[in-house]
């Protein structure tokens, strides 16, 4: 059974997530920083009312911040009571993908992508990588509840 | 699973919420059947409440497909029953394997609400709660006394369980009074507030009421409906004829001196559900509540914040046209009576998200009851909290903090039942936990204990500095990270939070009090001190390079104009700052550096504006550029673990639709000033990860 996914891409590269992890999509109008936050964190941004942190995928990917425009999209993701978004270069497009197409990652991409991937789909000529959410947005606390 | 997980995800919410409740409800009537069965007594009332507790968890759970819970509840639903047919009578080897049945279930909750499957049932539960069937049913029926023989009238004996009028014989057996109280209402009695609903609470004071009846035909005073009240109590006659409002009310004896056989309870097995048309405790219960979940009221708060930054805007164009010379009279009455709605609203919102502390702490029973396990010391829960309430935000923290210090109170504070005998004390300990209401939208929550009392001297030695003089210097060395005054870390208290983060709960985080009070031997008393509410806030709005923060009013001590001229630097000190303020010199922290801000324009900052709080009891000065306003703001803590962090109290929304951050600047400066040391230009990134 064919599963949607929601495509963004980041410096170039193809990401893909379920589409049921993914609330919404929002154009990126700046976040508030917030002091202390780890470095990936870009901010805090109002969605629908709620308040959510954003990470920014470039930083959290290990590469330079770029320019923010109007292609600039937050993914709003859902992660059991969390709700974080993720700020990507550009978000347009949904797929389905069957558990045929999907592999396990090549050697080289689990080395570089520091398991965030954990996954890759071939579509037609294109590689699209399947990111692990929970690892992204980051499931520990950003300082050990406080005490540094 | 296909179809269903879509269900499942729809109905997960109410289910959670509703599993969440009935399970405090389970734990409740566990503890109280405990205390019955040890003084080897019967509890029908809660042994039928968890019994229906159970069987409505079961089907809940059968509903949202959660197999190991219907398995769990099922199996202790059913020795339940067979215990609720023997009139509330359960052994008590029994207890222990219900207790494990609750926190399995419950653990299994917890599971499905971080969005994981519940877990398969534990090995051998199944076959030991099965078990219980067998042990329930093999003690019920032999060892049933008739030691009191109840004297009723046939049309009440009629209306009455056989595990009501087992609850009565075996209360009076056990030296209370059985008695029948009879209350007349009327029309002038309702009007002078005694009906029987409030008649109800207050004979629940004085005794346990273990059925309502309503009776009609002509009553005594000249009514036509009595409600017989059939209690058990130590009350006196008196004292129960006046919770009742006096006459035309009377009161029997349901136990006479000679007992009549013939007038004995006829023994029949009765069915069940005959009585449940009578049961207006349940309707009472269930009438005019409303479970609703916070995120709409924080939606009903939010719609609110925006009215009241529309407001500003009104009273700042109304002003505009006033000094245009416009008339603006009436338009100014209207604001002013908009400016009293929005207060009464704002009041009436607050109010909903009220919790009543009782709730927020029926857990801890249970907390003292695995302490008493698992260190074998005899302690004694005493909860005095009244009717206090609480916004709800803050109860949701001040929860982990009072749990906290109950645990160190059994664990540290209190000795073992040996020690205790040899210093003269009663070998069970007592713990203390009491609140109430103070001045001015604060509650004053009192933890005390009757232990050994805080050793200074150990504390010093511990902390290798010097022995503290004063409570407020132990308080202080208590409450550094990481200190801990037990060598090795207990199963109770050893993983858990120290008073670190018990202050930073109360003081940073909920900006309230903490307080010592601890004498050797005698023991000791924390106190605490925190606002009803944290939700909405009035604030002061500044700048700081550029961007909008917002901090309590309550946490401000000063504003102070900064006049770069009057600004001493102390040779020596690098980059410390001070700032006169009435003859004294307080140090000047740079917002912008601790917030670690680049300034769009280039230009080093130092602020001409001033905030002044106290950090650990000494005044800072952190520097802003410009104050903008002082509004009402509403709070929301930021909740994630990527933004929960130190000095940042929460966000708001003030009207742009962007978060502004709300700090608090005591955490602040301490977190990321370093105590004393004002801050440096230039340092600070290195906690960037």
């Amino acid at each position: 059974m064919s599963v949607l996914h929601v495509v963004f891409k980041v410096d170039g590269a193809e990401y893909a997530l379920p589409a049921a992890d993914v609330l919404q999509m929002e154009s990126f109008t700046g976040a508030t920083p917030v002091p202390g936050a780890p470095r990936h964190v870009a901010g805090l941004v109002q969605v629908r009312g709620r308040v959510i942190p954003v990470v920014d995928a470039r930083v959290r990917f290990g590469l330079s911040p770029g320019e923010r425009n109007l292609d600039s999209r937050v993914v709003v993701g859902q992660l059991g009571d969390r709700v974080v978004g993720l700020l990507v270069d550009s978000a347009r497009e949904v797929l389905k993908l069957d558990p045929a197409q999907v592999k396990p990652p090549p050697p080289l991409v689990v080395e570089q992508a520091r398991g965030f991937v954990k996954a890759v789909a071939q579509v037609g000529p294109r590689l699209v990588m399947l990111i692990d959410f929970p690892r992204v947005i980051g499931e520990e606390a950003p300082d050990g509840d406080g005490q540094r | 699973m296909t179809g269903s997980s879509v269900d499942l995800a729809d109905f997960l919410p109410a289910y959670l919420a509703e599993a969440e409740e009935l399970l405090g409800a389970a734990h409740r009537h566990l503890l109280a059947v405990e205390t019955s069965v040890r003084r080897g007594l019967a509890h029908p009332r809660a042994v039928r409440e968890l019994f229906r507790a159970l069987h409505t968890i079961k089907g809940l759970s059968a509903m949202v497909d959660v197999e190991p819970i219907v398995a769990i509840a099922h199996w202790m639903e059913t020795s339940l029953r067979h215990a609720d047919r023997a009139g509330g009578r359960l052994p008590e080897p029994s207890v222990e394997p219900l207790m494990e049945g609750l926190r399995e279930i419950e653990q299994r909750v917890r599971q499905l609400a971080a969005g994981k499957q519940a877990a398969p049932v534990p090995a051998g539960l199944l076959e030991r709660l099965e078990a219980l069937e067998s042990i329930v049913l093999g003690t019920a029926p032999a060892q049933k006394p008739a030691p009191a023989v109840l004297e009723l009238d046939a049309a009440i004996a009629a209306r009455l369980s056989a595990a009501e009028k087992e609850q009565l014989t075996t209360g009076a057996a056990a030296g209370r009074r059985a008695v029948r109280l009879d209350f007349v209402p009327s029309a002038e009695r309702a009007a002078a507030g005694v009906t029987i609903n409030s008649v109800r609470d207050r004979v629940a004071k004085l005794a346990e009421t273990v059925k309502v009846l309503p009776l009609s035909g002509p009553a005594a005073g000249g009514g036509s409906l009595t409600f017989v009240l059939l209690l058990l109590t130590d009350a006196t006659d008196a004292a129960l004829l006046e919770a009742a409002g006096g006459e035309p009310a009377s009161m029997r004896a349901l136990t006479g001196a000679a007992p009549e056989p013939a007038q004995a309870v006829p023994a029949a097995p009765e069915p069940e559900p005959a009585l449940l048309e009578e049961e207006p405790e349940e309707q009472r219960r269930g009438a005019g509540t409303l479970r609703v979940e916070v995120s709409r009221l924080d939606e009903a708060l939010e719609r609110l914040a925006a009215l009241v930054v529309n407001r500003s805007r009104l009273t700042r164009a109304v002003a505009a046209l006033t000094a245009a010379g416009a008339p603006t009279r009436e338009l100014t009455a209207i604001l002013q009576e908009n400016g009293r709605q929005l207060r009464d609203m704002r009041a009436a919102i607050i109010r909903l998200r009220m919790v009543r502390v009782g709730d927020v702490l029926e857990r801890l029973p249970l907390l003292v009851r695995g302490l008493r396990r698992s260190t074998g010391k005899a302690v004694r829960l005493e909860l005095d909290v009244g009717d206090a309430e609480l916004d709800k935000a803050v109860a949701d923290r001040l929860l982990p903090a009072l749990v906290h210090l109950v645990r160190n109170a059994v664990d540290h504070a209190l000795e073992s039942p040996d020690e205790r005998r040899a210093a003269g004390k009663p070998e069970e300990g007592v713990v203390r936990l009491a609140c109430h209401a103070g001045a001015s939208g604060l509650l004053d929550i009192s933890v005390a204990d009757d232990g050994r009392g805080v050793d200074a001297r150990a504390v010093a030695a511990r902390a290798g500095g010097p022995v503290p003089q004063t409570p407020d210097a132990l308080l202080e060395v208590l409450c550094r990270p990481g200190f801990s005054t037990r060598d090795a870390a207990t199963a109770t208290s050893g993983r858990g939070m120290g008073m670190d983060i018990v202050r930073r709960i109360i003081v940073d985080q909920l900006g309230g009090e903490l307080a010592l009070e601890t004498r050797p031997g005698a023991g000791t008393t924390f106190r605490l001190r925190v606002p009803l509410t944290i939700t909405l806030v009035d604030a002061f709005v500044f700048e700081c390079a550029g961007l909008r923060y917002a901090v309590a009013v309550g946490s401000v001590d000063e504003l102070i104009d900064v006049d770069p001229a009057r600004l001493v630097r102390p040779a020596g000190a690098s980059g410390v700052v001070l700032v006169e303020r009435r003859g004294s010199a307080v140090p000047l922290l740079s917002l912008e550096s601790l917030l670690e801000l680049e300034r769009r324009d280039g230009q080093e900052g130092r602020g001409t504006k001033a905030l002044i709080v106290r950090q650990r009891g000494e005044p800072v000065a952190f520097a802003v550029d410009r104050l903008v306003c002082q509004q009402e703001i509403v709070l929301r803590p930021l909740e994630d673990p990527l933004v929960r962090v130190s000095g940042v109290a929460g966000a708001t929304d003030l009207g742009d639709g962007q978060p502004t951050l709300v700090l608090d600047l005591a955490a602040l400066g301490l977190a990321r000033g370093g105590g004393r040391r004002p801050a440096e230009p230039g340092r600070g990134r290195e906690r960037a990860t």
